[in-house]
């Protein structure tokens, strides 16, 4: 009996990881993608996929912090675009690099704090207060540029924090910046007592209340750090397009779900992880990379996104199924 | 009331030190009720003082205002021999109050750690001390019976016992002085609740200061110290338990007025009314779902109403959710009209006959936003229809008229909004929705939740309309006096376990409530047993 039920119990306990899975579709990705194409596993193209994966991964950190504190922001993708532009136009009208850098870190910042004073002081859904702000940032950036795109900014040293210009080989700045922003999440998120309280809140709101967690404070930082991952992602996209077109950013928010929940975030809150999000960025990419090496037409990667989005949920849901029967299974043992 | 409160408080006199907490004459309202009126009530160290009452007698009310979830209305509330008022439960956390709730406050993903100091964490810097965290844990985990190897697993992976020693670690490593338990052993196994005892006594004797609120009577004794009682939202008694007895207790707690006293034999006799040749509707055969239902064996048949009585967390609700079919058994029969069924989903359990009329109306059961007709017909969309997919406006409101008329549900008219009747309208409402599906039996859950006076009695005149016209109901019901007026026979259940049955009062429309049987009930609810009753009754 034992010997039937152990190994059973081992892969049960496999599939209950939340990163197990992510790493598993990792794993066959790579392989099926190095068979099928020979030029798939070379420097350069893991250059290619590496500063292409920063965006979603920039955005997929913070919708993580985010998600572990149970809530979501629909609105990275439009926060993206208008905190680009805002700094852009700062640096056409002739403010120091610098200057115009911080902007748009400082918007992309400032968008998540108005998210998480309208979730927390309004008291509005976080579905509802992100995708009014999806909306309103995504018109703004329109109505103000008039549909035309911003120009004229590109001062040489954007070119290397934007990784147009190589100076380091393949390591460019923006991955240097990403490498950062995992480190400073991952620490946060598992040594700070910020981190503690979010993990917790997600884990349960009403335990939070009783325990003496200052859980409005928590959220609309959750909130902030998820418009400043935002605000620098447009920073390095505006740098890298060299042009900020009123649609930049558009539909990003899917991917930083996706990724984020790939990497074992769960949208009931209360857990995931910065690795987890690197782990999700990565899929998406060598999949996006795929579908660019294969030749085929590009609409397919949001089909993609999108299915891939959908697996990882229906793994979530499973595992979880599994999990919970077999706590069941257990309390029934102890009393047979 | 106040002055008899200090006269007992010094005959018991255990301690003539001051006590850390001292609640005054408070007070709570809620619009429209009276949730606590003019209760006193003092916590020394190293004292277990037990907090007795039945349920809604204002005993969460009362932990609420000590904890810091709530402000009191009138009276005060002194902590160390000052006024103290809370406005978070961290103020009370912070003077050295500690509550562990009857409901899980853990976070389920964090681990034993983790739990004890969330909210409260140790910091180095601006990092967590996960050593300090851990070596404080660890140095008390033992003495109440967690392992080290326990301490990392998140705590929703853990049984209920050791969730229990969790919270009261959380309150230890802060060096709580008073510990508030809300019902601790609800939940808990036999030998498990020996262990938390043993616990309790621990914290006795580093001087905590515990208030234990408990149903289980017997429970009680050689471990508390002073006993509070609480009935109707006011203060009854404070007492000694070497002065009492369980049937003592369960007289303080359900109140004996003298002149029903007399109506105790009423049900005498009825038993020869041979119900056992009425068909069975409903029969279990040692239903058994764990961990919360074991081996329940009953029946009830055509024309009868079955009380359950039990206090939250007996399993009653559950049992409701396995006859339904929304929770599978783990084993044992069910019969319906002495067929063997596998009840799936709620939906067979509809074709079978079988209706819920929920608790919680405002949650599980009326669709506020729409009109009275519409939740009538809500589960019966084929009834209603040309050709069961076209939905008929008329049938629609032919049948919700004909409901309105019968019930004597009183409205503007069938178009009109179910939120804006009164609840027990609303109730009228929900009750013709589960008729209209015909069913032969009815389970009522809480039935008169939150509806006033003169409405129950039209909600009981409902219930026995049903079971006279040849249907059978279950009603579950956290009042005892209406259980035992409405029902034919009462099954008491406990810890997922039926541990009696006896005869209701049957339709009781004089007013007059039946306190013995009451009482037997409330005992039996408590835990308080036949031997013990016997060995208390013959000194």
């Amino acid at each position: 009996m034992i010997a039937i039920t152990a190994p059973s119990q081992r892969f049960s306990r496999l599939l209950a990881n939340p990163s197990a899975g992510a790493i598993l579709l990792l794993v066959i990705l790579i392989v099926a993608m190095s068979v099928a194409f020979p030029n798939f596993f070379t420097g350069i193209n893991a250059g290619n996929v590496s500063n292409q994966m920063v965006f979603v991964l920039l955005l997929a950190l913070g919708m993580t912090v985010v998600l572990i504190t149970g809530g979501i922001d629909l609105s990275v993708g439009s926060v993206m675009g208008l905190s680009a532009g805002i700094g852009a136009y700062t640096i056409t009208s002739g403010a120091p690099l610098v200057v115009g850098l911080l902007t748009t870190m400082a918007v992309g910042a400032f968008l998540g704090l108005i998210n998480g004073i309208m979730i927390t002081k309004l008291g509005l859904p976080d579905f509802i207060a992100t995708l009014a702000m999806l909306g309103v940032a995504r018109g703004a950036l329109f109505l103000w540029t008039g549909g035309v795109p911003i120009i004229g900014y590109m001062l040489p040293e954007y070119y290397v924090i934007s990784g147009l210009s190589q100076p380091f080989g393949f390591i460019t700045v923006p991955i240097l910046i990403a490498i950062v922003a995992v480190v400073v999440v991952a620490v946060v998120l598992k040594f700070t007592s910020y981190g503690r309280h979010a993990y917790g809140l997600g884990s349960s709101p009403h335990a939070a209340v009783l325990s003496g967690v200052p859980v409005a404070r928590i959220k609309v930082i959750a909130y902030m750090i998820s418009g400043l991952m935002a605000g620098v992602a447009g920073m390095i996209m505006a740098g890298r397009n060299t042009t900020v077109a009123p649609t930049m950013g558009l539909g990003y928010e899917v991917a930083a779900i996706a990724a984020a929940i790939i990497g074992g975030a769960a949208l009931g809150g209360g857990r995931g992880s910065a690795f987890g999000a690197v782990i999700g960025a990565l899929v998406l990419s060598i999949t996006a990379n795929a579908i660019n090496i294969a030749g085929v037409s590009s609409s397919w990667q949001q089909v993609v996104t999108g299915g891939v989005l959908l697996l990882a949920v229906v793994f979530d849901r499973v595992s979880s199924l599994i999990r919970a029967r077999s706590a069941r299974l257990a309390t029934r043992l102890a009393h047979a | 009331m106040f002055p008899s409160n200090v006269t007992a408080a010094t005959q018991v006199g255990l301690a003539a030190e001051a006590p850390i907490v001292e609640a005054r004459r408070l007070g709570k309202r809620y619009p429209g009720v009276i949730a606590l009126d003019d209760v006193s009530l003092s916590l020394r160290a190293g004292e277990i003082h037990a907090l007795l009452g039945e349920n809604g007698a204002g005993k969460s009310t009362l932990i609420g205002l000590l904890s810091g979830l709530s402000n009191p209305d009138s009276g005060e509330l002194l902590v160390d021999n000052k006024t103290r008022n809370f406005t978070s439960p961290r103020q009370a956390q912070d003077l050295g109050i500690s509550t562990i709730y009857q409901e899980q406050t853990l976070a389920p993903h964090l681990t034993v750690i983790e739990n004890v100091y969330f909210g409260r964490e140790l910091k180095r810097g601006p990092f967590l001390d996960e050593r300090a965290m851990r070596r404080r844990v660890e140095s008390l985990c033992e003495e109440f019976g967690l392992s080290k190897t326990d301490l990392d697993l998140p705590t929703g992976s853990l049984g209920a016992l050791k969730q229990h020693v969790v919270q009261i670690l959380k309150a230890l490593a802060f060096d709580a002085r008073v510990v508030i338990l809300d019902e601790p052993t609800s939940g808990l196994e036999d030998s498990e609740r020996q262990m938390l005892f043993d616990h309790m006594r621990r914290m006795r004797e580093r001087g905590v200061a515990l208030l234990w609120v408990t149903h289980r009577l017997d429970e009680l004794f050689g471990l508390a110290d002073v006993i509070t009682v609480l009935r109707d939202s006011r203060w009854v008694a404070h007492v000694a338990p070497t002065d009492q007895t369980p049937d003592s207790l369960v007289r303080l707690m359900v109140g004996r007025s003298r002149n029903l006293a007399e109506s105790s034999t009423v049900h005498d006799g009825r038993e020869g009314l041979s119900d056992t040749e009425q068909a069975e509707v409903l029969k279990l055969t040692e239903v058994t779902r764990l961990p919360l239902l074991r081996d329940i064996s009953l029946t009830v048949r055509q024309g009868e109403i079955l009380g359950i009585a039990g206090i939250a967390g007996a399993g009653r609700t559950e049992l409701a959710r396995v006859i339904l079919g929304a929770d599978r058994t783990d084993s044992g029969e069910v019969f319906v009209r002495g067929r063997r069924v596998l009840i799936r989903n709620p939906r067979q359990a509809t074709k079978l006959g079988i209706s819920l009329v929920p608790e919680e109306r405002k949650t599980q059961a009326i669709l506020g936003s729409m009109s009275i007709a519409q939740n009538i017909s809500i589960s019966s969309l084929d009834d209603v229809s040309t050709g069961t997919i076209v939905l008929n406006n008329r049938k629609e409101k032919n049948a919700a008229n004909r409901f309105v008329t019968e019930l004597r549900i009183r409205c503007s008219g069938v178009t009109q909004k179910i939120g804006t009747l009164s609840g027990g309208n609303q109730q009228k409402v929900i009750i013709a929705r589960a008729l209209f599906n015909k069913p032969s039996l009815l389970i009522f859950d809480e039935p008169t939740q939150g509806i006033d006076v003169a409405a129950k009695t039209e909600i009981y005149r409902l219930i026995y309309d049903f079971v006279d016209k040849g249907g059978a109901a279950i009603v579950i019901s956290s009042e005892l006096p209406e259980l035992v007026n409405l029902s034919d026979r009462i099954v008491v259940m406990r810890e997922g376990r039926l541990v009696g049955e006896l005869t209701g009062q049957r339709r009781n429309t004089t007013g007059g409530t039946d306190n013995e049987l009451a009482e037997k009930i409330m005992a039996m609810v408590a835990g308080v047993t036949e031997q013990s009753r016997v060995a208390e009754e013959t000194p």
